[in-house]
């Protein structure tokens, strides 16, 4: 059945089964499930309407539970549907609501807001709380500084954020979901982590639970990269 | 607010003005008789129509929810409340937010003072309940109350609210929002066995229906005569009516979602994306039949076995290797689903599978049955609604 393929980052077949009639063989169309997380208001949902629909959305309202959001690209040829799913920044949805999200995903974002230090320093919260929810260690994770735009706001300074970036392991990008002329900024981060999700199959599928054992290390982390 | 259109149901104007006029009569006439006739308003806002205008929302709301409206205590200062409030900071970040819950006409300063309004009504009940914590959601209750009844008697009725029907959604955690969640999948499975298995073998979850919930559909409807509506209904009813409302939702959309592919996210899209034309009287009329045919007593032991089975599953998942394509949770609930299909799901409740000890504390919900008294405003839902994962799962 289709369920139980969906989730897995193996080949799963959109489409088959479950459409009564198509006699048709299913076209092949892998799914990358990316969860997106942090603070209430540093622009998560903003972002994901961002690269789903193209344009910054006039207003968003309080994410309550999740919402998801999806859209379908080729990267070498190959269709790829990239699922987000923007999560609530409130404390207490993710304490028993989110954690069903977690299940199965194969990129996680981290947002903070670059004029709110205090969403800079929840960071350490939430890759915890990521830790706990995931089952693997090896899932790629990227930071996202986000409203980068509001240069005269900024209380994260990048060097700050860049080295923590360091410290997680984890590349780091400051963007803005508003600014008009950063559209492609916003979409050259899922598109990198799409590329990455790619390329990074094989690694993830061989990985047993057991964290002891030697594992391949990720490919070393690029640059930090900002658009701005 | 304009008045509602007609109804959608091939009912003339002339008949629906006629019927109408005679309903607001009845209104008013249980709302001046002595002492007020509060059984028949529950059942004037039940029925079509619910309380037609917000003139009588006014006047009847308060007497839903047993709230004197002749001595309502004067708003302190705004200022005051937002020092050292640990939720300012996030009701201010929702309630800017939450534009498009006011008139889409509406003059922006005009906008903003009932935004201000909203922000103090919000944090005065919050101060005055320190039970009870704020929620992303509750603002969009909140609101609907602020448009319908201004900012001095929303506040009594939202205190109301908030330590009743609200209760629930208020506490430190979501634990009991996600127990009352998980009524909702055994009703479906009482009326449509063939989508709860169906949205089941998605594991779908019941997020998609968080928000429904915890705003009484205030956060996902545009239209906001039909958010009154609904609230006219709800006001009326058991704290839990929401829930089965959110099952006849989705059972009304049975067929798009059978349709639909069977995976979470699709599933999960498809019923978080709420149609906008729903044929309110016909729904909330279906749920009510629902909830008189199954209560909430009767569905407790089900709600309970929802928690069961997920917590079952996640025993699993820790032995689950990434490269396993057929997931052994999956399948065992497959069968055990299975189990209960055919003629035992006819059988008593009380034979199904689980433990001795959930036979038990069926045994003992059932002693907590509502029966035809169902319509009646209670404490909190969950008094109601035993928690039984709490007690099988120590
Ligand atoms: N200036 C600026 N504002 C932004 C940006 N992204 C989001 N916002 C604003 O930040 C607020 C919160 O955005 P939202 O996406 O709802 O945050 P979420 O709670 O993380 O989902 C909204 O008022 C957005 O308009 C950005 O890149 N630049
Ligand atoms: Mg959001």
């Amino acid at each position: 059945m289709a369920a139980e393929l969906e989730s897995s980052l193996e080949l799963s077949f959109t489409g088959s089964g479950t459409v009564p009639g198509g006699g048709l063989p299913p076209a092949r169309s892998r799914i990358f499930k990316i969860i997106v997380i942090g603070d209430s208001n540093v622009g998560k949902t903003c972002l994901t309407y961002r690269f789903c629909a193209g344009r910054f959305p006039q207003r968003t309202e309080a994410t309550i539970g999740v919402d998801f959001r999806e859209r379908a690209v080729t990267i070498d040829g190959e269709r790829i549907k990239i699922q987000l799913w923007d999560t609530a920044g409130q404390e207490r949805f993710r304490k028993s609501m989110v954690q069903h999200y977690y299940r199965n995903v194969h990129a996680v974002v981290f947002v903070y807001d670059m004029t709110n230090l205090a969403s800079f320093h929840s960071l350490p919260s939430w890759i915890e709380e990521c830790k706990q929810h995931l089952l693997t260690n090896d899932i790629p994770r990227i930071l996202v500084g986000n409203k980068c735009d509001l240069r005269n706001a900024i209380q994260v300074p990048t060097d700050l954020a860049q080295k923590f970036a360091d410290t997680h392991s984890m590349p780091l990008f400051e963007t803005s979901a508003k600014n008009p002329n950063d559209n492609d900024h916003v979409e050259a981060i899922f598109m990198t982590l799409a590329h990455k999700l790619k390329s990074h199959k094989p690694l993830m599928l061989s990985q047993p639970p057991d964290r002891d054992q030697i594992h391949i290390k990720p490919e070393p982390k690029p640059a930090m990269t900002c658009w701005c | 607010m304009a008045r509602r259109s007609p109804p959608r149901n091939g009912v003339g104007g002339h008949d629906f003005d006629s019927k109408k006029k005679r309903k607001v009569a009845e209104i008013y006439q249980a709302l001046n008789s002595d002492p007020i006739d509060v059984a028949a308003l529950r059942r004037m806002a039940i029925s079509e129509g619910g309380l037609l205008t917000d003139e009588i929302r006014c006047k009847v709301w308060p007497k839903l929810l047993s709230v004197n409206t002749d001595d309502l205590p004067p708003l302190p200062a705004g200022k005051e409340l937002r020092e050292d409030n640990k939720d300012y900071q996030q009701v201010l970040l929702d309630v800017r937010r939450s534009l498009r819950r006011f008139p889409p006409g509406m003059p922006d300063d005009q906008r903003e003072g009932l935004q201000e309004e909203l922000i103090d009504i919000i944090l005065h009940v919050l101060k005055r309940n320190p039970q009870l914590h704020y929620y992303q959601g509750y603002h969009d209750i909140v609101v609907t109350f602020l448009l319908v009844v201004g900012d001095r008697l929303a506040t009594a009725l939202v205190e109301k609210l908030s330590t009743h029907h609200l209760r629930d959604f208020m506490d430190p955690t979501m634990d009991n929002t996600k127990h009352i969640l998980n009524y909702l999948m055994p009703i479906i499975d009482q009326v449509n066995p063939e989508v709860h298995d169906f949205m089941q073998s998605a594991e779908v979850g019941t997020i998609f229906a968080l928000s429904w919930l915890i705003t009484w559909f205030g956060h996902v409807l545009s239209d906001f005569r039909h958010v009154v509506r609904l609230y006219d209904f709800f006001l009326a009813c058991h704290p839990l009516m929401p829930i089965y409302f959110a099952a006849v939702i989705v059972l009304y959309r049975e067929q798009e979602v059978l349709d639909c592919e069977c995976d979470m996210a699709s599933v999960h899209h498809l019923l978080s994306q709420i149609p906008q034309d729903l044929p309110y009287e016909t729904l909330i009329s279906r749920a009510g039949d629902l909830f008189v045919q199954f209560p909430p007593s009767e569905l407790a032991r089900e709600a309970a076995q929802q928690q069961a089975e997920r917590t079952a599953a996640s025993t699993f998942k820790d032995f689950e290797l990434a490269s396993v394509q057929q997931r052994p949770d999956t399948v065992l609930r497959q069968r055990f689903r299975e189990r209960l299909r055919g003629e035992e799901r006819t059988k008593s409740i009380l034979t199904k599978p689980r433990t001795n000890r959930f036979v038990k504390l069926a045994v003992m919900g059932l002693t907590v049955a509502l029966g035809a008294a169902a319509l009646a405003v209670v404490k909190s839902a969950l008094e109601w609604a035993p928690k039984f994962e709490l007690q099988i799962f120590p």
